[in-house]
């Protein structure tokens, strides 16, 4: 069994055959992005395998511009005629498209010369997850769910265990003359233990993270345990009254919260007035105890790259500086729109053209435990879970189904359900009154616990 | 040259004699069942912004997925494109979930499905939709939406096609070949005036002729659709925070029922038991009146089909009759393992994913209200006329869902927009909350899609015009 994605070097001798027969059909400038990873999943259920299954994909994109004008096709035929075809797909549907002279792909001026030994210093690739077998994968994945049923008899079941690792690689070319590529590496183990509650309810707890590298993956045991803790700890939620308090934000939802809020950060979104943070750099947007970070740079984060994925160098972008709105975030187009420069932030798959995204975005620890941060309420909610719709991208509204803790002098007093917490998403950035020092990346996004001075909880 | 070329024939590419050895080296270590699934799907997209037309875009999904099954457990490798190599290897490493050793026949011979199609097209719009047309669609989009109003800042228009042809053949010898078409034109509208900024939505779709987009959904009234919108919402107030009388909008109102109701009644929750409706069949799980329904017949719509990605014809599936909980929705392997019959509800994003029980279209049936009625008997409440999207979490039953635009009710009165709500709530008892159902059935098959472990599936949700006592609607005002 291949357990392994194609190459780096396989990937940018395809991607510069595609930018050649491209430019040969007709186009001015010519990139083409390749995109090959593999991954095998185990889930485990009852303490039996559920499911094993294997991905392996190897894709082709390849973006065409003439006169200005942007056609793009992709596909997964990689032979010599299924190259020539797309390039000349794309080509020609460049023709429909309207021009614009921000379309364009780097130059090795931009781009800067390639830098040996980048991506290993990025510490990406880990051969360890590469190599780690089904069998082991297995074993894992039962371990982890026998340790969030071995929590506390109350959690009689699961619903399911999983453990994953794949390898990709990634490649970029363009008819500049720029081509970059790399490879890295990720494992996961997630596990949803399920509490029995009153009247046939059950409660959920859901825990796990995905790393770069398998020793970075902490102890099974731990995992589950955490999955059962957070179970348990809602047998018994209830509502409350509707009323305007604090409200603590668990780092998972203060990071949930920051990912939603990037594209008011994003300067595609300034150009076209839909973001609410249009017409105000420079000012203070946030609480000073906010610093907001963008870093495509970090070493083993799991949104780390050694180039962006139109091949300029990834880099610490900090786009909130002790509240202070500093910069926005650009891809190579929208960068050429507002007449600065680029921030390394094009993101895509081989399936899409750039669009401007994160890599590992993050708030920096404060200096107050999340403890201190507990003790320090009087009365308050403390939010830890969330439904999955709420977000107004373009006003900032921020409103959705709650769950959590009711919190008076400074402790949890019950388990809270059946609540929403609503407010505006600059509002609640003026009113953070403490910072976390509990920074941890469990994914590629990450936000110590905040404490917000007031929103709403709506309930009974 | 048409946008989206008609789809290959795929037993050229995928013959029989190939298939029947996958699913024997699928088999070949004991599986109980094996079925391949080959599939071409091309996908075109105009994306309109700021003016111009951003990108026009091809891209080609092909390739297999090869699943064994042995007793519960799943084996699932698959290969992009349909090299008989690539194939072969996906074959081995999906056969090595079963471990008795002992291999099972391939099929001798494969009997073809035959089942009816619940409505066919003419001129399926992304085989007519040539480029110059989709151009031009986009662009009388983006200018009727301006002309609606002078605070229409910005228009955002998409137009996306896909055309797909996929074969599923399996152990017990069973040959299925179907063809989908799919279309959505999605507008959007930024009105901007002051300091206030608001965005409007409408869309279109589902698997629909050419005429639907030439006479029935134009570009211009989807367009007009989606400034007005913006353009209310600039003068809408925030929502009232607290817990009482909710009326939902028919149509995609029924983003209700497929969150709070729908996912727990799939198959697969049921035969784990982490869905709270295994208990309770036989019981009242939502008020006397109720009856809810699944069904892949929908005419037109995006969850419609004629047969699952299992090759289970599509069928109607009642799920509550008059408020009493009578059937469950099946795929193949949680039907078998339960001794149920599959209800055509195997359903998989493509060939990299293996089928999970998914619902199809999911509506409650009409019942005797006049809809202005069930508004006019509100004292003091909500009226959900645009709604986003909805989550749930299946297991504890939270769930919640987006209303984009709102009315207040005050002495049956519809008084003033309000924006930003969200509502939330428990599965466990909010279809017990209905208290009046209109006689508007609506079925919305144009735009939803449904996300469950990682694969997206188009759906319709539908519903009449619908009463809840009382629902717990998040606002910031108090």
């Amino acid at each position: 069994m291949t357990t392994r994605s194609a190459t780096p070097e396989q990937l940018i001798a395809h991607a510069k055959h595609a930018v050649e027969r491209a430019r040969a059909a007709g186009a001015d400038v010519a990139d083409a992005c390749l995109e090959s990873s593999r991954a095998f999943t185990v889930s485990v259920l009852g303490g039996d395998i559920e499911t094993l299954k294997q991905s392996g994909t190897l894709g082709l994109g390849v973006r065409a511009i003439v006169g200005g004008a942007v056609g793009f096709c992709s596909g997964t035929d990689l032979s010599a005629p299924g190259i020539d075809d797309l390039a000349r797909r794309a080509v020609a549907l460049a023709r429909f498209a309207t021009p614009d002279p921000a379309n364009g792909a780097p130059t090795l001026e931009e781009a800067g010369p390639e830098e040996p030994g980048l991506a290993e210093s990025m510490k990406l690739f880990d051969p360890a997850a590469m190599e780690l077998s089904p069998e082991a994968k297995i074993d894992m994945a039962l371990e982890l769910e026998r340790a969030a049923l071995a929590a506390d008899p109350r959690i009689k079941r699961t619903d399911g265990a999983s453990v994953s690792s794949s390898s990709g690689a990634f490649a970029i070319a363009n008819s500049h003359g720029v081509s970059r590529s790399w490879e890295g590496t990720s494992v996961s183990a997630w596990v949803v233990a399920l509490a029995d509650d009153q009247g046939g309810k059950q409660q959920t707890g859901v825990y796990g993270m995905t790393k770069r590298h398998l020793a970075d993956l902490p102890a099974m045991e731990g995992l589950g345990r955490e999955a059962s803790r957070r179970a348990l700890a809602r047998i018994g939620a209830r509502t409350v009254p509707t009323q305007r308090v604090p409200v603590i934000m668990h780092p998972d939802i203060a990071a949930t919260w920051i990912a939603q809020m990037y594209d008011a950060f994003t300067g595609e979104s300034v150009l076209r007035r839909s973001s609410w943070l249009t017409g105000k750099l420079g000012q203070k947007v946030a609480s000073a105890l906010v610093t907001l970070i963008d870093d495509g740079a970090l070493a083993g984060g799991l949104g780390t790259s050694p180039y962006d994925s139109e091949g300029l160098r990834t880099r610490r972008n900090v786009h909130l500086q002790d509240g202070v709105l500093q910069q926005f975030a650009y891809d190579h187009y929208s960068a050429r729109r507002a007449g600065v420069s680029p921030t390394a932030n094009g993101v895509r798959g081989f399936a899409s053209t750039p669009g401007t995204g994160y890599h590992n975005l993050y708030v920096a620890a404060g200096h107050t435990s999340a403890n201190e941060i507990l003790r320090g309420v009087t009365k308050g909610f403390y939010y830890d879970d969330q439904g999955s719709f709420g977000y107004n991208p373009v006003t900032g509204d921020y409103s959705f189904q709650a769950q959590g803790f009711w919190v008076e002098n400074g402790e949890m007093q019950f388990p809270v359900d059946g609540v929403t917490v609503a407010g505006n998403s600059l509002e609640m950035l003026q009113h953070i009154v403490a910072v976390g020092s509990d920074l941890d990346f469990r994914t590629s996004v990450a936000c110590p616990t905040l404490l917000i001075e007031a929103m709403t909880v709506s309930g009974s | 040259m048409p946008a989206n070329p008609a789809p290959p024939d795929l037993t050229r590419l995928v013959p029989r004699e190939l298939v029947a050895e996958l699913l024997g080296i699928a088999r070949s270590s004991g599986a109980s069942f094996a079925d391949v699934y080959a599939e071409h799907t091309v996908f075109t997209a105009f994306s309109f912004d700021e003016g111009r037309i951003k990108a026009a875009s091809y891209s080609v999904l092909n390739g297999v997925g090869i699943r064994a099954l042995a007793g519960e457990k799943t084996g699932y490798a698959y290969a992009d494109g349909f090299a008989a190599n690539d194939l072969r290897e996906a074959a081995r490493v999906a056969a090595r979930v079963a471990r008795d050793g002992v291999a099972r026949a391939a099929p001798q011979a494969f009997r073809v499905s035959e089942a009816p199609a619940p409505f066919t097209l003419a001129h399926p719009a992304p085989i007519e939709l040539d480029e110059t047309r989709c151009a031009d669609m986009v662009r009388r989009a983006d200018a009727s939406a301006r002309s609606h109003d002078a605070r229409i800042k910005e228009v955002s228009v998409s137009l996306a096609t896909s055309a797909k042809s996929f074969v599923i053949a399996d152990s017990d010898g069973q040959w299925a070949e179907d063809r989908t078409y799919l279309s959505r034109l999605v507008v959007s509208a930024l009105a901007l005036d002051g300091d206030e900024r608001q965005e409007g939505f409408a869309a279109a779709g589902g698997q629909v002729e050419l005429e639907y987009y030439l006479r029935d959904r134009t570009p211009e009234a989807l367009a007009t659709e989606a400034a007005a919108s913006a353009v209310l919402l600039l003068s809408a107030r925030e929502p009232e925070g607290g817990s009482y009388p909710v009326v939902v909008c028919n149509g995609w109102g029924g983003v209700m029922v497929h969150e709070c109701f729908g996912h727990s009644m799939e198959g697969d929750t049921i035969r784990k038991g982490s869905s709270i409706r295994a208990v309770q069949k036989g019981q009242q799980v939502a008020a006397k009146g109720v009856t809810i329904v699944d069904s892949g017949l929908i005419a037109n719509s995006r969850g419609s089909f004629r047969i699952d990605d299992e090759g289970t014809p599509a069928q109607r599936t009642v799920l509550v009759e008059d408020g009493v909980l009578v059937g469950y929705m099946w795929d193949k392997l949680n039907a078998a393992l339960t001794g149920n019959t599959p209800t055509g509800n195997g359903r998989r994003a493509s060939y990299r994913d293996y089928p999970l029980c998914r619902m199809t279209n999911t509506y409650i049936e009409p019942g005797p209200h006049d809809p202005q009625a069930l508004i006019a008997s509100v004292e003091r409440g909500l009226y959900c006329k645009k709604l986003g999207g909805g989550s749930v979490s299946p297991a504890d039953g939270n769930f919640s869902f987006q209303v984009t635009e709102a009315w207040q009710i005050e002495k049956g009165k519809l008084t003033h927009p309000v924006r930003n709500a969200t509502l939330a709530g428990n599965g466990n008892d909010a279809m017990l909350k209905i208290d009046g159902v209109g006689n508007d059935l609506a079925i919305d098959g144009t735009t939803g899609s449904c996300g469950k472990d990682g694969q997206w599936k188009p759906v319709g949700v539908g519903q009449p015009t619908v009463r809840f006592t009382g629902i717990t609607v998040g606002g910031t005002a108090l």
